[in-house]
């Protein structure tokens, strides 16, 4: 009988010349894809229909005592009585710190799914940083990178995570500050405490997170049956269950109660938790972030 | 062990069974292997997992699966046997084995041998000689001793043989073997059956030095075996024996076969409690009796249920005297002539070929006949009358009928069954007062008893018997006066019989009558062949060739090398030189039967044994050895132990079943595909081939085509054409054409059509050399194209010899044509007459000649208006643009106008176009139907 799941080849190889060469023939690929995806969203992407710091008229609002004398606008106060300053659209860039799980339980893939959650995780990563990019907001992977901001965002992203040298098992958000946001992509599959603990200094900054959790369809529903044994491919434990079958729905139960966890607790901090699978399209979860990370920006502060 | 009828061929591989307990401890350390699965979220199932017992020894059924498997393996290498055969204790030097082959061993041959075979590996093993005597063999043969396995190469290369067992000669040459061999063991192997010299047999072989014998004989005697046949007049009885002793009632069902070996007629044979022989009768007509060549009973595959029968059994030879041969050209009056055709189907009749009496009656003798008929013979000369006498005493039938001579002669007390009175006895005659007299109900005693009397039947004149004590026994038949009409009486063996008539129909009309077949019939079957007549008319020493013989199971067989030619005698022995069956040759044969007809068939006695005597019964060797099946044991549960890990493993759920019941559906779906595949062929048959319609389309009704040239206007004015054409022949007669059809000569179909008009146009392309060659065949096959060049007033105006370019391009046409001699149209051609009279045929232009093929060979007369022949023309050719008188437009008008402008001539176009379609479908019937009032005329006479 075929195996429903098994661990994929990893995105990246530990060799650093094959590395180099696959990274170089599989980022494009994603950036393809990515973009592939993005061209669906572009349309609801508009600016950020807010007064701000930026170069294009927004609005004529009267003035107020103390504001700075040079902001008033002469030509349009001289029209009437009354003395107006020109407002112009904000346009402040954002930024954005992306980050996919590459760990080795991210290389799972199941034969009910067209891909491997990594594969899934980076896709939906890159196409959210060539969105970001093309609106000019700041982008950044933490440990890779720097904030930036650049037409070709994602390019560059993707030369920053072929070239990385390792794979932490979680980000560094040392650099996260606040007012930023940040993505995470990854199956979320520890503790939920132990995910809060980690993701408790954006807490504590005050930066605002969206959670993807990229799930693989066999993880949800639990297809095996008969004598199985079940190892991690992070820890390399084992597991032999003696009819799978009559596992399913504890285990189902305990899974579901996982993500419910998160995904409160997500939505007490006012964060965004999106779940993504493997066998469904990577529009969807682009979207449902892309609409979170609007919302946000629009209703926010 | 004897509880079970079991036994082990390797018993020490049982302690293996000692090793199951360790099987057992380790199958149940050894669980199936899982199924390996990378599984991420592996810290969330563990907290599940580990509250639960993961079971890691089998489940107790499958140990107990396996171990039964090992167990099964085991026992199969024991090589169990299952009833072994039981030893037949031998002992002493050696074994004598006297085995009966005779005829009833026939039917458990097989049984027998295997006994003999197991007393012979007994010896084997003993490593004792053994001596092999098959009682039914010649004396002659070889009987050891021999060593076990030549002993078994001959028991097997033995055979029963079709004839009685020979004990004396053989236990004597047995018993003189056995002195070489003292103190050796005897096996009588009997088939049962008591046989003349059997008592002095045994006491000399049992007189030997023996240690021990074994008597074997059959459990039952329950052959049947046939002792007799009979033809009697009415019916054909078999008479079956079956050994004494047998007292169950019993039924067989005996058959009778003609020579090709079908099966003509059956009956059951009864044997009543205690009854060792029994009858059957099979009535069946006598036609169908004189077919028998054997009869046989059903189940029965020995010798003896097979008999044979020959000539003896079937018709008879009937000799024919008559002292005054009437004159041949009156046959109905000579005195056999209703004798020879009431016989002639059922008998043989033979006939001297002398008529002196002196001369006949010897020559008859001499073939031996059943019967002889003696019409109106009076005094017999001494000399052939004692012969006669002789025959009759010896078992012939004479037949004598009345008659003048016979009034008239003196009283012979030995040809005569009665006295008869001098003269006869004339009734209803002119001078007379009585009436003729009917015959009677047929008195009870004779053989016509069950006849029912020819009520039509007069006799008007008869020799009349003296009253005597007798008279009423001796009448076969009589009239309603009382009188005898026949007589009989037996003769020694024979018998003598009178009809008081004669055999001509002027005394009586009894010979016109079907009861005088059928008395003859019954008097024949009655009467017996007096011997053989291949056997005895010749030379006594003359010996009969083997022709077919019975073999020991009861089939006709070619002889076999041993027989040897028989000399036909009543009681010639059966011996394996002369085995039953037939001897002789296609001509002739003699049938020689196993049993006499009053065998007995006792059983053997077992004679007194001073030595200790085993008794045992023939059995086979019922041991079957279990290895075969315990190891397809293993193998089932083998494979349901692998089913069982299968499901173990979680590899049998549903949804694979269904999987695999989706890819055996699809399967089977392939299997069945090319079943169905003929159904589709078949179908396809059906299916519209392309060009199908318009075929239909142009036969469906009849239609006048024209060639497409290629030349648009000249087509369109043809179609115009032959539509005004048509509509023209649909007002004046009976044919309705359908459309016009333009054909392309190159590709359409052509047989469609009756006529084809072609307007030759210069400018047209020249067909190619196919499309003319197809034109050809279609000319050859009976279709007729109208040429039309339309250059009647193109022609001609230029210098002498010179041709328009419509002509040449015809020219050019032609010469690819096989074109028949050509004339213009005669005055008396059937074209002219054919619906209307026509002295030309004119079209747009008037005065071209209408080109036919010459019809030489009609014949012409001054005196009738058309000359006959037969065919039509297959080419015609005008010049006169027919197609353009007929034109018409959308609103029927006239398209084009006729040169010179006559409206007569546009109507003459048509009538010449009419006549050339009648002339097209009707041929010369035309030309006969003008001829019918001359024809008429010449009826009316």
């Amino acid at each position: 009988m075929a195996r429903i799941g098994e661990a994929t080849a990893p995105v990246e190889v530990q060799d650093a010349l094959v590395r180099a060469r696959t990274r170089a023939s599989f980022v494009p690929d994603l950036l393809v894809e990515a973009r592939r995806v993005v061209n669906n969203v572009i349309a609801g992407w508009h600016g950020r229909r807010r007064r701000g710091i930026g170069e294009n008229f927004w609005q004529f609002r009267p003035y107020v005592e103390g504001e700075a004398v040079a902001r008033i606008d002469w030509r349009r106060s001289a029209r009437d009585d009354h003395i107006y300053v020109r407002d112009r659209e904000w346009e402040a860039a954002h930024t954005v710190w992306l980050w996919a799980d590459r760990s080795p339980s991210m290389l799972f893939r199941s034969s009910l799914a067209e891909v491997s959650k990594e594969s899934r995780a980076l896709v939906l990563v890159l196409a959210l940083a060539e969105l970001l990019s093309r609106s000019g907001e700041r982008i950044a992977w933490p440990g890779l990178s720097d904030p930036f901001a650049a037409r070709n965002g994602a390019e560059r992203l993707a030369q920053y995570v072929a070239h990385a040298e390792k794979v932490p098992a979680r980000p560094d958000l040392a650099p996260v500050r606040r007012f930023s946001d940040v993505v995470i992509a990854s199956d979320f599959l520890d503790e939920p405490e132990e995910t809060m603990a980690w993701l408790d200094r954006l807490v504590r900054i005050g930066a605002r997170a969206h959670l993807i959790e990229v799930a693989d369809p066999a993880e949800e529903t639990f297809p095996y049956s008969g004598r199985t044994e079940f190892h991690d491919p992070e820890t390399g434990e084992r597991l032999t269950a003696g009819r799978a079958e009559t596992f399913g729905e504890d285990y189902r139960r305990l899974y579901l109660a996982r993500r419910e966890t998160l995904a409160r607790w997500c939505k007490k901090l006012g964060w965004s938790y999106t779940v993504n699978h493997t066998d469904r399209l990577a529009s969807e979860a682009l979207i449902r972030v892309h609409t979170a990370m609007t919302a946000e920006l629009d209703t926010g502060r | 062990m004897n509880f079970l009828p079991l036994s082990f061929g390797a018993p020490m591989v049982l302690w293996g069974l000692i090793a199951l307990p360790v099987i057992w401890w380790l199958l149940r350390l050894t669980p199936p292997r899982p199924q390996q699965e990378t599984f991420p979220p592996l810290a969330i199932l563990a907290r599940i997992v580990r509250r639960e017992e993961t079971p890691h020894k089998s489940p107790w059924w499958l140990t107990l699966l396996r171990l039964v498997l090992a167990a099964l393996v085991i026992l199969a290498l024991a090589d169990p046997v299952v009833n072994p055969r039981e030893r037949v204790a031998v002992s002493g030097e050696g074994l004598a084995i006297v085995l009966d082959n005779g005829w009833s061993s026939a039917p458990d041959w097989d049984r027998r041998v295997a006994t003999a075979e197991r007393l012979i590996e007994d010896a084997r093993e003993n490593g004792q000689p053994v001596i092999l005597a098959l009682t039914a063999e010649r004396p002659a043969q070889e009987i050891g001793p021999f060593d076990a396995d030549s002993a078994l190469q001959r028991l097997n290369a033995a055979e029963p043989r079709p004839v009685p067992t020979d004990r004396p000669a053989i236990y004597a040459r047995v018993a003189d073997a056995l002195v070489e061999l003292p103190g050796a063991s005897l096996a009588i192997l009997t088939d049962g059956l008591a046989a003349p010299g059997d008592e002095a047999a045994f006491a000399e072989l049992l007189g030997q030095n023996l240690s021990e014998v074994l008597w074997i004989e059959p459990d039952s005697l329950s052959f049947v075996a046939l002792a007799d046949s009979a033809n009697e007049p009415e019916r054909f009885t078999v008479t079956a024996v079956r050994p004494e002793g047998q007292n169950a009632p019993r039924q067989v069902v005996a058959y009778a076969s003609d020579e090709q070996g079908r099966r003509i007629a059956e009956t059951v044979i009864s044997f009543g409690p205690g009854e060792a022989r029994a009858t059957g009768r099979m009535q069946v007509p006598f036609e169908l009796r004189n077919d028998f060549a054997s009869i046989g009973i059903d189940g029965e595959s020995h010798a003896g249920a097979l008999r044979l029968l020959d000539e003896n059994a079937r018709r008879r030879r009937v000799g024919l005297i008559a002292q005054s041969e009437a004159d041949g050209a009156q046959p109905l009056l000579s005195p056999l002539y209703y004798i020879r055709r009431a016989l002639g189907p059922y008998a043989d009749l033979v006939e001297p070929s002398h008529p002196e009496l002196t001369e006949a009656i010897p020559e008859l003798l001499e073939q031996k006949p059943a019967a002889i008929v003696m019409a109106d013979v009076g005094t017999l000369p001494d000399s052939v009358r004692d012969s006669l006498v002789e025959w009759m005493h010896a078992g012939g039938t004479l037949i004598r009928f009345a008659g003048p001579r016979m009034a008239a002669a003196e009283h012979d007390e030995e040809l005569m069954p009665v006295r008869l009175r001098g003269g006869e006895r004339s009734l209803g005659g002119a001078l007379s007062w009585s009436e003729p007299q009917p015959v009677t109900d047929f008195p009870p005693n004779g053989p016509f008893s069950d006849l029912s009397p020819p009520r039509e039947v007069t006799v008007s004149r008869q020799v009349l018997a003296e009253p005597s004590a007798d008279i009423v026994e001796r009448t076969w038949a009589s009239l309603a006066d009382g009188t005898p009409l026949v007589t009989g009486a037996p003769r020694g063996e024979g018998r003598v019989i009178l009809f008081h008539v004669t055999p001509e129909a002027t005394w009586s009309t009894l010979p016109i009558s079907g009861t005088f077949v059928e008395m003859l019939r019954r008097i024949v079957q009655l009467s017996r062949n007096q011997g053989n007549l291949a056997a005895e008319a010749q030379d006594s020493a003359q010996r009969l060739a083997p022709y077919r013989m019975i073999s020991a199971t009861g089939t006709l067989v070619p002889p076999g090398p041993e027989a040897e030619p028989l000399t036909p005698s009543d009681d010639a022995p059966v011996t394996l030189a002369n085995p039953p069956g037939y001897y002789g040759s296609e001509e002739g044969v003699v049938a020689h039967n196993l049993l006499e007809p009053d065998v007995e068939l006792a059983p053997l006695a077992r004679p007194e044994i001073p030595v200790p005597v085993a008794e045992a019964a023939y059995a086979f060797d019922e041991s079957r050895p279990l290895k075969g099946p315990l190891i397809l044991a293993a193998l089932a549960l083998l494979a349901l132990d692998t089913l069982a890990v299968l499901w173990l493993g979680g590899q049998l759920r549903r949804r694979r079943l269904r999987r695999a019941a989706t890819a055996a559906s699809v399967l089977a779906a392939v299997l069945l595909l090319p079943l169905m595949v003929p159904d589709r062929a078949l179908a396809q048959s059906d299916e519209p081939q392309p060009g199908d319609a318009e075929a239909i389309a142009a036969t469906s009704v009849t239609r006048i085509a024209y060639v497409i040239t290629g030349v648009s206007s000249l087509d369109a004015v043809s179609r115009a054409g032959i539509r005004g054409l048509s509509q023209f022949l649909a007002e004046k007669t009976a044919l309705e054409p359908g459309e016009p059809a333009g054909v392309d000569i190159a590709t359409d179909e052509l047989s469609f059509y009756p006529l084809i008009y072609w307007p030759i146009d210069a400018g047209a392309p020249m067909p190619s050399e196919q499309a003319i060659a197809r034109i050809d065949a279609y000319m050859q096959q009976g279709g007729t194209v109208l040429f039309d060049t339309r250059d009647q007033y193109s022609a001609g105006f230029g210098a002498q010899g010179a041709v328009s370019p419509e002509t040449q391009r015809l020219r050019d046409i032609l010469s690819g044509l096989n074109v028949p001699p050509l004339e213009p149209v005669p005055e008396d051609h059937v074209l002219t007459k054919a619906f209307y009279i026509l002295d030309e045929f004119p079209g747009r232009y008037r005065g071209a000649p209408l080109w036919v093929e010459a019809s030489i060979t009609a014949e012409s007369r001054a005196d009738r208006p058309v000359r006959t022949g037969d065919g039509v023309t297959p080419i015609m050719i005008t010049g006169n643009d027919l197609a353009g008188a007929w034109a018409i437009d959308n609103s029927g008008e006239p398209l084009l106008p006729t040169v010179p402008s006559d409206p007569m001539q546009r109507v003459y176009a048509y009538r010449a176009g009419v006549n050339i379609m009648m002339y097209m479908l009707t041929g010369n019937y035309k030309s006969d139907q003008v001829h019918v009032p001359a024809i008429l005329e010449r009826l009316g006479q």
